[in-house]
């Protein structure tokens, strides 16, 4: 696979101090839906920034396609495409206004333009809509127009920066079938934000998980779900009758299983590496051999939730307290660096 | 080229913008008839007589005061060409111009290009409306034309300055109080609606060199007189020297304050 996206020890000094990227590094290979996850403030949308040319980065070497992005950023703005995490759509003009003119500072022909506006607004079923004022659409419709008027100049990389953030769960779905169409038919490269992780666990190729400017994991949701320990299986047996030890053995023996351990209701929990579905007949099996009866079952999977709070160390709702706690803390630091 | 196609597009959005308001289309042209029809029927005792006339240098104060107008109207209009900047920066637009592939410089030469035509629109009403009301152009259409030519470029003047501050500035509300602060001083510390020689010594220094003194002098040259270039050419060469300035020091601050 070509590399569409390369990052190798990316850092961001704002001018005011503060350190929002902080050596990081991820390679991202064409056609690929790469997902960057963490919490408020990691780092996500400057990171987003610096690779489209908004930003200009502190320290590190990027790559778009091969091109180092600081020595031809007219080329690398050809080819990406950008929707902020904030909607930026002019509400005194229609849509057809809005998506025509990003097309003129795109430098495409008006009949370039008109044909592809027209595409993209039907792909994104706004078409209809086109003449009405952007102040008369909803904050879906909205969405999606932004989303359009990226596409206008046909990037091979796309960059949406939360672009599910505040909509419902319809048109959060919507938008993710338009990305995973872009994808599959005209073999755009998407990197994503987002705070959604059962979207990035479904959607995403690969995912990173950014804290305090640093990458904490980046892999496949499945290996990052299996890295931090596997489904979980809850038995409940009735009628073991002292031969408890005989059967945790057993179950130890079976293949995949990590560990097993009574709990203190009486119920086992047996940690498997993968496919604890697999693993659940074998158990039956093994129990009638041994006439005990399995009186209930439950199995748990890994969620990317857990492998996220796993790597960033706090849930989600935690996010802005230990965040300022922590900028805080940072910006003492760089202060410190700089012989403040 | 791309400098000029992208400049070009810039200011369309904002011109489409500025028809599609009715209302301030309106308004911006009611101002000046208010203008001419109350303090022109006022104001036409001091000139009608052999000694006002010659003070004003016309019998009729319209005819004085129609440059006059055309000034103040352009410069209420290009004070606010650096509100869209920062209207633009609050709504993220102006990040999506920027991450566009289009010249930086065209985003505050846009701006201030769509203030100077949408300045000379205005000025092409009030040239009808002083018409309606009497005032008699010596120069002509060609007169005319030049006048507008100045009044634009005089918007493009303040313009410039506006957006200078808008570059820096997050809020509408700053702007606003920036800019109100020296618009009304700039008209009445002028030769805009009173001769100069009518002025308190203070007052007349302050004018001498106030620029929209300098833009005065050639239109009410055109307006009352005719073609005397000794006296329409240093007018329009400060005119012209200002609004270059001013457009290269909002190109420098603009391009400053868009670096992080
Ligand atoms: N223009 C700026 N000037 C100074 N600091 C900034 C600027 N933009 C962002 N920051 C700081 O940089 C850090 C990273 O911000 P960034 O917007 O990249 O986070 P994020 O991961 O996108 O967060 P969110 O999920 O809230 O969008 C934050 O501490 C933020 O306050
Ligand atoms: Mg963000």
């Amino acid at each position: 696979m070509q590399t569409a996206i390369e990052v190798n020890d990316l850092v961001k000094v704002y001018k005011n101090g503060v350190r929002a990227v902080d050596g990081v590094s991820f390679h991202v290979g064409r056609g690929e839906i790469f997902g960057l996850l963490g919490p408020n403030g990691a780092g996500k949308s400057t990171t987003i920034k610096i690779l489209i040319g908004l930003l200009d980065p502190t320290a590190g070497d990027l790559r778009i396609n091969g091109v180092d992005i600081r020595r031809h950023p007219a080329e690398i703005k050809r080819a990406t495409g950008y929707a902020a995490q904030e909607t930026a759509i002019d509400d005194r003009l229609t849509g057809w206004e809005n998506i025509t003119l990003q097309g003129r500072f795109y430098h495409l022909s008006g009949r370039e333009i008109r044909v592809r506006a027209t595409e993209v607004l039907e792909m994104f079923n706004l078409y209809d809509r086109r003449k009405h004022l952007t102040a008369t659409y909803s904050g879906g419709m909205l969405k999606r127009l932004d989303i359009a008027c990226a596409l206008i100049h046909r990037p091979q990389i796309l960059f949406l920066d939360e672009p599910t953030l505040g909509l419902d769960v319809q048109t959060r779905q919507v938008i993710w079938d338009y990305v995973e169409q872009l994808r599959t038919e005209h073999e755009m490269t998407i990197f994503v934000t987002t705070h959604y992780m059962e979207e990035a666990d479904v959607l995403c190729d690969r995912v990173a998980i950014i804290d305090n400017g640093e990458i904490a994991a980046l892999d496949t949701p499945d290996a990052l779900k299996a890295g931090i320990g596997g489904d979980v299986i809850y038995v409940r047996f009735s009628g073991i009758d002292g031969n408890e030890s005989a059967l945790q053995s057993r179950i130890g023996a079976v293949s995949h299983v990590r560990q097993v351990k009574p709990t203190a209701d009486g119920t086992y929990r047996v940690i498997v590496e993968q496919a604890g579905e697999e693993t659940i007949p074998q158990l039956f099996m093994l129990c009638e051999q041994l006439g005990v009866t399995i009186d209930a079952v439950s199995l748990k999977k890994p969620s990317l939730d857990d492998v996220y709070l796993h790597f960033t160390g706090h849930a989600m709702r935690d996010d802005t307290e230990n965040h300022e706690a922590h900028m805080k803390a940072r910006f003492m630091r760089g202060r410190a660096r700089r012989g403040k | 080229m791309t400098l000029l196609f992208d400049t070009w597009y810039v200011a369309k959005r904002e011109l489409i913008k500025f028809f599609r308001t009715k209302v301030r289309l309106v308004f911006t042209l009611i101002q000046p008839v208010i203008w001419l029809a109350f303090m022109g029927n006022t104001m036409n005792r001091v000139t009608n007589n052999p000694f006002g006339a010659q003070m004003f240098g016309t019998s009729n104060y319209l005819t004085f005061m129609t440059p006059g107008v055309i000034l103040m109207t352009v410069l209420f209009g290009g004070v606010f060409g650096g509100m869209s900047i920062v209207w633009d920066r609050r709504i993220g637009y102006l990040e999506k111009l920027m991450a566009a592939p289009i010249n930086r410089g065209a985003i505050p030469f846009g701006k201030a290009l769509a203030v100077m035509v949408q300045g000379a629109i205005q000025v092409v009403a009030i040239v009808v409306i002083a018409l309606l009301f009497g005032v008699r152009f010596q120069t002509g259409i060609g007169g005319v034309l030049l006048i507008i030519v100045i009044a634009s470029l005089f918007s493009g003047i303040l313009s410039g300055i506006s957006l200078s501050l808008a570059a820096s500035i997050r809020t509408i509300e700053t702007l606003m109080a920036i800019v109100n602060l020296f618009t009304l001083p700039l008209m009445f510390a002028s030769n805009a609606l009173f001769p100069i020689t009518m002025m308190p010594g203070w007052l007349a220094t302050i004018a001498k060199f106030n620029p929209v003194t300098y833009a005065v002098g050639p239109i009410r040259e055109l307006t009352i007189h005719g073609w005397e270039w000794g006296k329409i050419l240093p007018g329009t060469g400060v005119i012209v020297g200002l609004t270059l300035v001013f457009m290269l020091i909002s190109q420098i601050v603009f391009q400053r304050a868009t670096s992080e």
